[in-house]
Formats: C-alpha cells, sequence, structure tokens
C-alpha cells in the first residue's frame, strides 16, 4: 500500500502490539463461524432446507452463536482493540501492561466459556437470552467475563486520559480519542443493568438457588442495556469516519464540533430509550412507552449532524481532487482505490446506513412498531445498521491495523476493494426481501423451512416464497463477499512481513477547526445521561418491582415443562 | 455563512424533523386510536383459552400461548364484531402476530397483555408465535375466522364437535404428551402416535424395530433408550404408575 501523505507512525511496545493484533485476529476467526450460519439461515428460512440441523448444528443453536460472535464478541473484542490503539496512538503514554493481560485473559476465557456452552447444545437461548428458557450457567458467566474484561480495559485508559489532559490544559482533547472514550461510557451506561440482570436475577436461578425470575424486569433490564448496546458498537466506526474518512477523501474534516457534539448527545441519550424495544409489551405503561418513544426520536439527531458533516467532508475532499458543480464532484472520490480502499469500505458503510436510519426511525415511531414488530422486518433493519458501516469498518479497521502492525502488504488487493460493493448489493437484495416478508407479517427468529416454507407443510405460505428468495440470493452474495475478506485477511496474515511494524493511524485536519466549551468536558454530558436515566426508567422498574408477577420457573428449549419436572 | 451558525441551523432543522414525525405518530394514536398495549396489573394470569360472548357484538377472547401451540387453536367470530383479546402464557416467552391485521401482542410469564381489534371483512387469519420459544416455534400457529353472522349462528346452534372422551386420552393430555405427539397421524415435535403399534421403525443407530408392547412400554418409561430417525432425544422421563403405562400401549395398540 503506498503512504498517504502525512502519516504518523509510532513504535509501541511489543507486548502490547502483540496483545491488540490477537484481538484483531481472533474475533475474525471466530467469524469465519458467526457468518458460516448467517448463510445457512438463509437457506432454511427460504425453504432450502427442511430440516433442524445440518452437520450437527442445530438451526437455533447456530443462530445463537450468529448473534452472540458476530454482535456481541467480534465488536466487543474489536473496540478494545481498536481503542488500545486509538489511545495509544493519541495519547502516547504507557499504558499498564499488567492489567491489559487481565482484561485480555477474562474476555478470552469468557468467550471460550460461552462457545462451549452454545456448542455443547445446552444454551440454544439466542443472543438475547429471555428468560425464562434457560442457558448453561456456563453461558452467562463466560458474558459476564467478556464484559468485565472490557470494563477493564477502559479502566486501563483513564489514567492516560488524565495525565494528557493535565500536561496539555486548555487544549482539546483529541477527536479520535473522545469518541472512544464516549464509546465506553454509553458501553458502561449499557452494561450495569445487564450485568445486575445477570448477577442477580439470570445466574442464580440458572443455578437452581432461586426457583423463579421476575420474567418483565429481567426483560426491561435487558432493553436499558440492548438500546445503549448499538450505540457502543457505532461510536468507534463514527471515530473512523470522522478522523479518517476526510483525509482518505481527500480533503479535511468538515468541522471538528460535529463530532464532539456527536459524541457527548450519544453519551446523553442513548440509554433513556430502551422501552421501545418493548412496545408491544405488557407490564409496561403506554406513558413510559411514549416517554421512551420521544427519547428515541432524539437519538436519530446525531446521525443527521454525522450526515451532514460527513457529506461536506466529503465534497470538500473531492473539490481538492478537482471535482466541480452542485453533483459533479460525486464523481471525483476514491471509490475503487487500491491505496484508499479504507474509503470504499466507509463509503459502502455510509449508504447502507441510510436505510439503515429512516427504518430505524420507522420502528421507534410508537404505534407503527405494531406493523413490523419481531417480524423479519427487524433483522432488515439490524443487518442494515450492524451489518453495514458497523461491520464494514470494523473488518477493514482489523484488516488496516494488522497490515501496518505486522508491517505486511495486502494480498490480493484488487479483491479487497471490491468487498464493500459485494456486501452492499447482498445486503441490499437481502433486506429488501426481509423488509417485504416482514411487512407481511412473516415472522423473525424461526425455522421457516419446517413450515411455512415448506410445500409439504400445512402452514405453507406460498405468498412468502418471493421475499424469501430475495433474502436467500442476498445472503449468498453476502456470503461471497466476507468469502473474499476471509481470503485477503488471512492470505495477508501468513504473509511475509516487509517492512517493520508500527502503530499507524489516518489523521484527518479539521477545516472548521471551532472551540465550543460545552462539547469539551464529559461531566455534565454524563450527569444529563444519568438524570434522563432517572426519569425514564425509575417509575416503569418501580412498576414490575410494585406489580408482583408470578415468577417463572426454568426452562430448556427442548421440553413444554418446567426444568424441576422434566428430565435430569 | 459561519460554520457554527450553519450547524447550528442543521441541529434545529434535524430535531424539528424528527419531533414532526413523533408528533404524527401522537395525532395517529388521539385520531384513529392506535395505540399500544398498556400495564394490567389487576388481571390474573389464566391457564385456559375460551371465547366468551358478552353480546352478539362483542367478545373477550382469551389465549393461552404455550409450548407450543395457542389455546384455543381453532376460534370463530361474526364479521363486525369487536373482540377484546387478553393473552396469557403457560411457560415462556411468546409471542402473537394476527396476520391481516394489527394485532402484535407479546405473551411475557406473569403478565396478561390485552388489546382490542375489529373485523369488519370476513377471512381467515392465521394467528402466529413470532418470538422465538424453544425447539417447536416454527409451527406454533392458529386461526381465527371471521364469518358472516348466519353462519356464525348456524355453527353455534349446531352440535360441538366432542372432544374423544375415553380416560387414557385425557391421561395424554393431562401428561402433556400430546404436545410432542399428535393422533390424527400429523407431524411433530415427536413421531405420531396414529397407527404406531406395529408400525416398523427405523431408530438414529441405524437398526430397525417393530413396534411392539415391549418398544412401546420401553419408549415411555424410558424414552432416551431408543430414539425415532429424524427425531431429537427431547422426551422426558413421565410420571406414569403401573396401571397408566398399561393403559397408554393398550390405547395405543388400538389407535390406527
Amino acid at each position: 500500500m503506498i503512504e498517504l501523505p502525512n502519516e504518523r507512525k509510532i513504535d509501541i511496545e511489543p507486548g502490547l502490539k502483540r496483545m491488540i493484533l490477537i484481538e484483531l485476529i481472533f474475533p475474525v476467526v471466530l467469524l469465519v463461524l458467526g457468518i458460516y450460519h448467517g448463510m445457512m439461515q438463509v437457506l432454511y428460512r427460504s425453504g432450502m432446507i427442511h430440516t433442524r440441523k445440518v452437520l450437527g448444528l442445530e438451526y437455533y443453536q447456530g443462530l445463537t452463536l450468529h448473534g452472540v460472535i458476530n454482535a456481541i464478541v467480534f465488536t466487543t473484542f474489536f473496540a478494545v482493540a481498536f481503542g488500545y490503539a486509538v489511545i495509544r496512538f493519541y495519547l502516547e503514554r504507557p499504558l499498564n501492561m499488567k492489567v491489559a493481560w487481565l482484561s485480555f485473559a477474562l474476555m478470552i476465557v469468557g468467550t471460550l466459556l460461552a462457545a462451549a456452552a452454545i456448542l455443547s447444545g445446552t444454551s440454544s437461548v439466542l443472543y438475547t437470552f429471555y428468560p425464562p428458557l434457560r442457558a448453561h450457567p456456563a453461558f452467562y458467566v463466560g458474558l459476564t467475563l467478556v464484559v468485565v474484561g472490557s470494563w477493564i480495559a477502559f479502566f486501563n485508559w483513564m489514567p492516560a486520559y488524565s495525565g494528557w489532559k493535565r500536561e496539555h490544559r486548555g487544549e482539546k482533547v483529541p477527536l479520535a480519542v473522545v469518541g472512544i472514550f464516549a464509546a465506553f461510557v454509553v458501553w458502561l451506561i449499557a452494561t450495569i443493568p445487564v450485568a445486575i440482570e445477570i448477577i442477580f436475577l439470570l445466574l442464580p436461578w440458572s443455578l437452581g438457588w432461586v426457583a423463579t425470575v421476575n420474567v418483565p424486569l429481567a426483560r426491561m433490564l435487558f432493553w436499558f442495556f440492548g438500546h445503549p448496546l448499538v450505540y457502543f458498537w457505532l461510536l468507534p466506526s463514527y471515530v473512523m469516519y470522522y478522523t479518517m474518512l476526510p483525509k482518505l477523501a481527500g480533503g479535511k474534516l468538515f468541522s471538528d464540533f460535529a463530532g464532539r457534539l456527536t459524541f457527548m448527545w450519544l453519551v446523553l441519550y442513548s440509554a433513556p430509550v430502551g422501552i421501545h424495544h418493548q412496545f408491544t409489551e405488557p407490564g409496561i405503561s403506554s406513558t413510559w412507552k411514549f416517554v421512551h418513544a420521544f427519547f428515541t426520536m432524539l437519538v436519530a439527531v446525531p446521525s443527521f449532524a454525522t450526515a451532514f458533516a460527513l457529506a461536506a467532508s466529503m465534497e470538500h475532499g473531492a473539490r481538492q481532487n478537482g471535482g466541480r458543480g452542485l453533483l459533479g464532484w460525486w464523481k471525483k472520490l476514491p471509490y475503487i482505490d487500491k491505496e484508499r480502499w479504507l474509503f470504499g469500505y466507509f463509503f459502502c458503510g455510509l449508504v447502507i446506513f441510510i436505510f439503515g436510519g429512516v427504518t430505524g426511525i420507522i420502528n421507534a415511531s410508537y404505534n407503527l412498531d405494531v406493523v413490523v414488530h419481531n417480524t423479519s422486518w427487524l433483522p432488515a433493519h439490524f443487518h442494515q445498521t450492524v451489518a453495514g458501516p458497523i461491520f464494514l469498518s470494523y473488518i477493514a479497521m482489523s484488516l488496516f491495523l494488522v497490515v501496518k502492525l505486522t508491517g505486511k502488504e495486502i494480498k490480493f488487493p484488487g479483491w479487497n476493494v471490491w468487498v464493500p460493493y459485494i456486501w452492499t448489493l447482498g445486503i441490499m437484495i437481502f433486506s429488501t426481501g426481509l423488509f417485504i416478508g416482514g411487512a407481511g407479517g412473516e415472522p423473525r427468529r424461526t425455522n421457516m423451512g419446517l413450515t411455512y416454507t415448506n410445500p409439504e407443510s400445512p402452514l405453507y405460505h406460498a405468498d412468502w416464497q418471493a421475499a424469501k428468495m430475495l433474502g436467500s440470493i442476498g445472503g449468498t452474495i453476502m456470503t461471497l463477499a466476507a468469502l473474499i475478506f476471509f481470503v485477503v485477511f488471512f492470505a495477508t496474515l501468513f504473509a511475509r512481513s516487509a517492512r517493520a511494524g508500527a502503530l499507524e493511524l489516518i489523521v484527518s485536519e479539521p477545516f472548521h477547526d471551532e472551540n465550543v466549551r460545552a462539547v469539551q468536558s464529559f461531566t455534565p454530558w454524563l450527569a444529563g445521561a444519568v438524570l434522563l436515566l432517572v426519569i425514564a426508567y425509575a417509575p416503569p422498574i418501580a412498576q414490575t418491582l410494585r406489580s408482583n408477577f408470578p415468577g417463572a420457573p426454568p426452562y430448556t428449549p427442548d421440553s413444554p415443562l418446567p426444568i424441576s419436572a422434566a428430565k435430569p | 455563512m459561519d460554520a457554527l451558525r450553519l450547524e447550528r441551523r442543521l441541529i434545529i432543522i434535524a430535531v424539528a424533523f424528527v419531533l414532526t414525525l413523533f408528533g404524527l405518530a401522537a395525532l395517529a394514536v388521539n385520531m384513529f386510536h392506535v395505540g399500544l398495549p398498556t400495564c394490567l396489573t389487576d388481571i390474573k394470569p389464566f391457564q385456559k383459552g375460551e371465547l366468551i360472548t358478552h353480546s352478539p357484538t362483542h367478545y373477550e377472547l382469551h389465549y393461552v400461548a404455550r409450548m407450543w401451540e395457542f389455546d384455543p387453536e381453532e376460534v370463530t367470530v361474526p364479521v363486525g364484531s369487536t373482540i377484546d383479546i387478553y393473552v396469557s402464557t403457560r411457560d415462556v416467552t411468546h409471542g402473537l402476530i394476527l396476520l391481516g391485521t394489527d394485532l402484535n401482542l407479546m405473551a411475557v410469564p406473569g403478565v396478561v397483555n390485552y388489546a382490542r381489534v375489529k373485523f369488519d371483512k370476513p377471512g381467515v387469519h392465521q394467528l402466529l408465535c413470532h418470538e422465538y420459544c424453544g425447539t417447536g416455534h416454527d409451527r406454533m400457529a392458529a386461526n381465527l375466522r371471521v364469518v358472516d353472522l348466519a353462519t356464525f349462528q348456524a355453527k353455534q346452534s349446531a352440535p360441538v364437535q366432542t372432544q374423544p372422551s375415553d380416560p387414557t386420552y385425557k391421561l395424554l393430555e393431562a401428561k402433556d404428551c400430546l404436545t410432542c405427539h399428535s393422533i390424527d397421524g400429523s407431524e411433530g415435535i415427536g413421531p405420531t402416535l396414529k397407527g404406531i403399534y406395529g408400525r416398523k421403525t427405523k431408530l438414529t443407530n441405524g437398526s430397525t424395530v417393530v413396534a411392539d408392547d415391549v418398544y412401546l412400554r420401553e419408549s415411555i418409561v424410558n424414552p432416551s433408550a431408543k430414539i425415532t430417525d429424524g427425531f431429537d432425544d427431547l422426551m422426558p422421563k413421565p410420571e406414569l404408575t403401573e396401571q397408566e403405562v398399561n393403559a397408554i400401549v393398550e390405547y395405543l395398540e388400538n389407535l390406527k
């Protein structure tokens, strides 16, 4: 890869380098399995497979793997690895390696425990693990260790952050560092309720220490976590978009302030919105559903700001490249460019995200949710966000960091530049099929090949077949893109180093470098976030506690009888 | 223009835009009464599904969701009537979507959910479970038929088709056997019991057995001993007395 101008590289400690590399490579290896079952799912659902399992992997077991690996393990590992890279690169302060390895070990052990629990077939509860379906205790312990490990990584960066601020009084903290800290502040806000759910409700219940669980409370704590979680995934992508994309486009970041405001806004608003996942549920009053719908709308605002700032930045870059006219400048961007290949990954993610954002507003629109709730519309939206900008930027940055840290050259660069475009084509076809099916009531998370897409079943839906075919064509194209990426990634990994590895990130300069005091400190935004959380969650949580709902005993997915009554 | 002023203006536009969308949703609640379920705390979760007639145009329908069926599985209501639907679950979390309508409700353990629907046109609506609820989730479905008033009244006055009243059938029902095994030959989580006696059965270990008394007894008392090919080892050991096992084996011998 030819160097972009003004690239700064720093030599980092070998231990830190090794850890970042493993944290990037390990989840990409697991992703092979996660994407394999993504492919299998479209085959099951379209009715090309009419069985419960293929090659020993049962449908719902594979679905649990697909969710846990792709959405929890891959994202958390990447966020931690990328966080280490950004913090070390911009703050240039040493990090405590003992603490770093502790965090690393907890995350690896946790992942292996959860993987063992899922592969043993005793934890096919999907990655939302709603009680009273019960997973093996190792599943809950494993996920908890992954989360605690990521917390420790964040705590490890804090001294570097405050040390840097002491030495640079009055200066703005680098934008990328603010973004990473925003991501992990949101992560901390999100994971505290789910840690409470797991440690106090699910784990003792799954071990048989308590007989029943308060399901409405557990669900509310889960979604208290479940929505800010997506901003934890999105924020590292936003860091790449704000700090790297403008330079790759050939210009500067239009507004430094837009980035800071976006990050702070997400700290403020990402969490008091979780009940919009529970609109059709009993046990929560419609008043509080309405309040959460209101906050959910406001959390869309920073994405509008981002769309504007990034489009303006790309326009600036394109005009530097000789672009002209009101719209003609769009032609002067490095869409297919072996040297600036990251641009294609970022750009495609943004294109997909336009659709993900629009459908997100539809889902959040209070009563409109009754049309789409729990239909395949939801995974279509979900893939256009998580498997769009987040997935593409994460795999791109994993490859970029591996190349830079090991000093290797990308293998098959001509193939690599096409990966995001093939992926985008696939995901647009895939989600079109799922949107159409979902609007017609096709349920999500269902092995439809056994019934609804099985002509031999009395439940067969001929009217769903066309949409399902679209879904499987799109899913196949997505898998093809992923396969090309895996070939590029692993071929690069096993190639010989061309030079000494160093930590290197792309750094865009700001075009407008305003210094607005209100976005320079986390404190007021965090205080606001806590206040909003108390307003949004204290009454509905009190409702679930006061209502004295009968508790639920544990069930395995295999039997309609509770575990105590079933086979030992 | 100064960048900050431009940005301030854009953020105001974005906020105004999303709040307009929110306002439209609120307007729909007021004008079209498209609301969301709210918290009902005064109804104890019920265990049995039924259709209660309040008046010829007003009905109350209690759905019980359980792994992996809805109770009642078949419901008929007259066109133009208002139905208050209450939903409860006997085991795990389920979801209800009534195709062709806006009925979309979660069934959460411990709580009763509620929605009101009105049918203006005759037709059959399929009710599907749309929340993963275990192995049999993919076949959890029921029907709600909307018929014209004359058909409805004719059906009501006709003798109700009775369930088999055999005490052993009731035992099979009480022990939850029929959740997985049908007696009418239809596909289920486990093999159908119809015509099982004397049937040549291929097992997962590759061998083939003829289902005789000994095999049936073993399969009831120790379900994991032999597994029919194409099925999984899921069945729990039932709690049955010796007499009950004898009665079931005898019942199966005659179930042609």
